[in-house]
């Protein structure tokens, strides 16, 4: 009590500005603690996949792996059978093929991480972009197929002004419940 | 010009409620507790209305299936203060759960009371929460909730059109209430294209629309009875 006392004292005798620092200061921790928690942790992936070995060196496309990407709502992601058609035997002279191939020896699934997350209140297949409109992945997954090592967040910040714009430039609907259920 | 719209014979319609059913299920239309029922809070985006005529014994059951009308000139949406409800080019009044601040001045507005509101973080018994719609979002506490010809049918109806490179056909688009009528009482279409059949039905001498004088323009037609 005797120090809740002298605290007040001594926030009574600071000075104006002082004390309107002292009063912003819990709502300000506050919206700190929301920006940090609104900022997506970080993605960590089984092995450091070399998206650029694959797609530009190697040419494998990219439903090599996201099967599902020109059929499906989500693209899919692979594991380890997709992974095993090649790694099954020894690929290469990088330890971490070397690692994928012992991986798949000890029967390891090989469970790849989602970068992109959508709202649940978003209603958007892969199938309709990618399918049916041709978009390329770049032009919403930025240049992920350049990349040596997996990011551990995604490479382009997808909000729904980026969909307003594009959906713009390229005359689709603006309409709320084409994209929102 | 596309309007989505419905025509209900009420001369078909036996009461059997598969169209309330079939709406829940699809529309993952949670579960309410018999207390929180009798307070109101009970979901029903369509409602078979119930009316007895006559004096017992002589009386008869009549039956209303009640879905959203999706108004051509909806009161909701005048009263919305944010647009999260608004009507569309193609006349679906939509309904957008991250935009609705939950005043509720549209439910009180709806002179047809279609309009739910979220008073508790929705919930389904534990063998239902595995059967839930991918494509219908799972609405969270404190939006309104409404009817919405289940337009994500249309949406995955349009794409599949255009993956087969084809125009979009009447029996494409069908909301669950419509494609369950084991009576075929409910008849859902294009009611501005002559090759759809509630195009028909709708200018049928038996057609009449609830509270029509309120001037709200309502898209759902009924058939009254034939006897």
């Amino acid at each position: 009590m005797a120090k809740l006392a002298r605290s007040l004292v001594r926030l009574k005798s600071l000075r104006p500005r002082g004390r309107h620092l002292i009063i912003l200061l819990p709502p300000l921790l506050v919206l700190a603690g929301v920006a940090l928690a609104a900022r997506r942790s970080p993605v960590a992936q089984p092995v450091a996949f070399n998206h650029r070995k694959h797609t530009k060196d190697l040419g494998l496309g990219c439903e090599f792996c996201h099967q599902y990407v020109t059929t499906g709502a989500h693209a899919g992601l692979p594991g380890a059978r997709n992974c095993g058609i090649c790694h099954q035997v020894e690929q290469g002279k990088s330890p971490e093929a070397a690692r994928v191939t012992a991986l798949l020896g000890r029967g390891d699934p090989l469970r790849f991480n989602k970068l992109f997350r959508l709202a649940s209140h978003v209603n958007y297949t892969h199938r309709r972009h990618v399918g049916i409109a041709k978009l390329e992945c770049r032009q919403c997954h930025g240049a992920i197929a350049d990349s040596d090592r997996p990011p551990s967040r995604a490479l382009v910040r997808i909000t729904m002004n980026v969909c307003l714009d594009c959906h713009r430039a390229k005359g689709q609907s603006l309409d709320c419940v084409a994209c929102h259920r | 010009m596309t309007r989505w719209g419905m025509v209900i014979d009420l001369g078909r319609c036996t009461g059997c409620a598969a169209c309330e059913v079939a709406c829940k299920s699809e529309n993952n239309i949670a579960t309410v507790s018999p207390d929180q029922a009798d307070l109101g809070r009970a979901f029903a985006w369509m409602k078979v209305m119930t009316h007895v005529e006559g004096e017992f014994p002589n009386t008869t059951m009549r039956f209303v299936p009640r879905p959203c009308m999706h108004c051509d000139n909806p009161p909701c949406v005048q009263v919305c203060p944010v647009g999260a409800t608004y009507i569309n080019d193609e006349g679906i009044v939509g309904q957008i759960y991250a935009r609705c601040i939950g005043c509720r001045y549209c439910a009180n507005a709806c002179p047809y009371t279609v309009k739910y509101f979220n008073w508790l973080v929705p919930e389904w018994p534990e063998t239902a929460r595995a059967y839930l719609n991918p494509d219908v979002s799972v609405r969270p506490k404190g939006v309104i909730e409404k009817c919405t010809f289940c337009h994500h049918r249309l949406q995955k109806a349009r794409e599949d059109a255009q993956a087969l490179g084809r125009e979009l056909r009447e029996e494409d688009y069908q909301p669950a209430c419509a494609e369950v009528c084991p009576t075929g009482a409910i008849v859902f279409g294009d009611l501005d294209n002559p090759r759809h059949r509630v195009h028909a039905l709708k200018d049928d001498p038996r057609a009449m629309r609830l509270m029509e004088d309120l001037g709200t323009e309502p898209k759902v037609y009924y058939l009254t009875p034939r006897d």
